[in-house]
């Protein structure tokens, strides 16, 4: 699972349950600002000229590496180096928050003029990001922001996934799986983090009230990853006439991909959320799995660097950005992959597509 | 064929007596210097020598070197303490509860439940591996992952914000005539602990133990209490680090020390404290803890990636832990 949930627990919504919600839900931003897609904020040539003449710098305090922040963390560099803007600190703080607060206060010693920042605690967010306040850094954030911080004031911008959009790209890639009809079994992830929960509860919602033909005939949390695959064999075995699976994230999904091949289920469909490497050779080698939903993550490092770069032109950025949503299937793996990640498929995933 | 000379000429020789000194007890010393030294020049111009930065590293380190003091008790007596980096989380989240609940009780409260859970880890620790006889490696591997877990149910995963002025002030943020509380802390905790180390009978009796414990109880000394002890002092350190962090994070989380207990042990060691007992030294800790928190630093401000920054940590550690256990096997 992607450890950047954890991160996103204080993400504000205005959505409840999906059922009992008569209209479609939305994502807005950690303090209840609507979101404004990415591709609204463009530089144009003379103000990147100025940039390109200005001498800033950037700094990154990132809350862990791994894949997808790996690929935030490209696509934020990319942009500065187009920006002409230089990159002179990058740190992971191992998703400890004391040692992401001491990041910060270490990074600010070569007086950054941007400092791209997930924060690991956005409740302690004030102290952590205080010596990059008092040094002056325009500070940009990405999937949450520091509590009690100001938009405008005292940081430029959130960058985030879209997801409730992903919960509805999934919702549509179940509908294209099962050909508009069928009975879906719906495992949600049963405990409180806001980015699953917000994702599963979109998904839900679109399942019941966008396509007619799909019916939701199981429901299971899953708390513990480490249990899915008894939780998929109860659900199949109580449900046999299920023919289509939610998984939460891509990591689990492969557990049940298991079960299924005990059962000898291959008339099962999964769609699930993430890229990941074991899920997508099944998916490219004609296996269950029938998507993967993933964001823009390169995107949001590549608008986090330039949301960043507009302030520090004067500009004013909008308090919440986000990042399309995509469906990757097998006959769009390259290009998903690339388009969600900024790198190739893995060499396994691409061979066994051709 | 003569019989072996029983004073090699070689050895009355310059080189022969530098050999001889104990490069051990020095190498803390002399890689912090030569550390500072080489950042100082490098990155002159990169914000390393202000003295915002020098007193950043002097704080962040604040925790680490407490929790170190408490290691350094440990492994003198022949133990380990693999659970200090849970303990921090407990007790910063004990203390950031208890004063969230009676918010009038505040300061006192937070301290006594921060230092009390830190003791109460202590406590079972000491009692398995005095009492029971269990390896303390083993024992304290299966409490961190045991309190790791109490640390993430205790309130589900969520932070818990520390509001109270005093508090904050007392272990994060506030000053005592123009010095940092968290120097202060530090200050204070080393002082105490190299004096007790050094200066008592107690001190004395975990060296004992920790040389040879069968040795130690025939002389009297009382092992399993001493044991018993250490673990405690181990707890009430690693307690008083989980309020430092509390304090300087105004929060606390289940993440707390959860990443220190590496750095901390590499300092402890690199500061001249065997790991099988028998010697140790409080101010070699303090150093160690620092030479960490320099190298983190610099290698960040040097403007190194993250892998590389890892990767070029890893190699001075393996060295400066290299040259200390090497002169401890002569």
């Amino acid at each position: 699972m992607r450890k950047h949930l954890i991160a996103a627990l204080g993400l504000a919504t205005a959505l409840t349950p999906a059922s009992a919600m008569a209209q479609a839900p939305v994502t807005v931003g950690p303090n209840g600002e609507p979101a404004t897609p990415v591709a609204a904020l463009q530089l144009t040539d003379a103000e990147i000229n100025q940039l390109k003449q200005g001498g800033f710098t950037a700094a990154f305090a990132w809350h862990e590496l791994y894949d997808w922040s790996g690929a935030v963390a490209q696509g934020a560099k990319d942009e500065f180096a187009r920006l002409g803007i230089e990159v002179v600190a990058e740190t992971d703080a191992g998703f400890d928050a004391a040692r992401q607060q001491a990041d910060v206060e270490t990074v600010m010693s070569r007086s950054p003029s941007i400092l791209v920042s997930l924060p690991v605690d956005p409740a302690a967010g004030a102290s952590t990001y205080a010596a990059a306040l008092q040094g002056g850094a325009k500070i940009v954030f990405v999937d949450n922001a520091a509590a009690g911080f100001v938009h405008g004031q005292d940081y430029v911008t959130t960058v985030s996934a879209d997801l409730v959009g992903i919960g509805e790209k999934t919702a549509e890639a179940m509908n294209q799986a099962l050909a508009g009809a069928g009975k879906v079994g719906y495992i949600f992830h049963d405990a409180d983090f806001h980015v699953t929960n917000l994702r599963d509860a979109a998904f839900k919602w679109h399942i019941e009230n966008t396509y007619d033909g799909l019916d939701i005939v199981a429901e299971a949390g899953m708390a513990d990853p480490a249990r899915i695959e008894d939780i998929a064999n109860a659900m199949l075995l109580q449900n046999p006439d299920i023919n289509g699976l939610y998984v939460p994230w891509a990591e689990p999904a492969t557990g049940v991909l298991s079960v299924l091949r005990q059962l000898g289920r291959d008339d099962v469909r999964i769609v699930t959320i993430d890229l990941n490497e074991p899920a997508g050779l099944d998916m490219v080698s004609g296996g269950s799995i029938a998507a993967l939903i993933a964001d823009e993550a390169y995107n949001i490092g590549v608008y986090a660097a330039r949301a960043g770069a507009a302030s520090l032109l004067g500009r004013d950025v909008d308090p919440f950005l986000v990042v399309d949503a995509l469906i990757v299937g097998p006959a769009n793996v390259a290009e998903g992959w690339q388009q969600s990640l900024g790198h190739a498929a893995p060499p396994s995933v691409l061979a066994a597509g051709n | 064929m003569s019989p072996p000379s029983t004073t090699h000429p070689a050895e009355s020789s310059p080189l022969a007596r530098l050999s001889r000194i104990n490069l051990q007890q020095y190498v803390v010393y002399v890689g912090f210097v030569a550390i500072f030294v080489f950042f100082a020049i490098v990155l002159r111009d990169s914000g390393f020598l202000t003295s915002r930065n020098l007193v950043n590293i002097a704080l962040q380190t604040a925790p680490a070197t407490i929790m170190a003091i408490g290691l350094v008790f440990a492994l003198s007596a022949g133990d380990i303490d693999l659970s200090i980096g849970s303990t921090v989380a407990v007790s910063a989240l004990c203390a950031a509860m208890a004063m969230a609940a009676m918010p009038e009780a505040g300061l006192l409260l937070g301290v006594a439940a921060g230092i009390g859970a830190g003791l109460a880890i202590g406590l079972v620790n000491g009692l398995l591996v005095a009492y029971l006889r269990l390896p303390s490696f083993l024992v304290t591997l299966a409490t961190m992952g045991l309190f790791a877990g109490v640390a993430r149910s205790l309130t589900q995963l969520r932070s818990i914000p520390v509001t109270d002025s005093m508090f904050t002030g007392l272990f994060g943020s506030g000053s005592l005539f123009g010095i940092p509380s968290l120097v202060i802390w530090t200050v204070v905790a080393v002082g105490i602990g190299h004096f007790v180390f050094r200066q008592t009978r107690f001190g004395a009796h975990v060296l004992a133990t920790g040389d040879n414990p069968r040795a130690a109880m025939v002389t009297g000394i009382k092992v399993p209490r001493i044991r018993l002890t250490v673990f405690l002092i181990s707890g009430a350190m690693a307690g008083l680090a989980g309020l430092l962090y509390s304090g300087r994070l105004q929060a606390a989380k289940y993440t707390l020390g959860e990443t220190d207990l590496m750095t901390v042990i590499a300092a402890v060691i690199v500061g001249g404290t065997l790991l099988n007992g028998g010697k140790g030294s409080i101010i070699g800790a303090l150093v160690g803890s620092l030479m960490m928190g320099l190298l983190n630093n610099g290698l960040i401000l040097m403007g190194l990636s993250v892998s590389d920054q890892m990767i070029v940590r890893g190699l001075i550690i393996l060295a400066a832990v290299a040259v200390s256990l090497r002169e401890t096997t002569r």
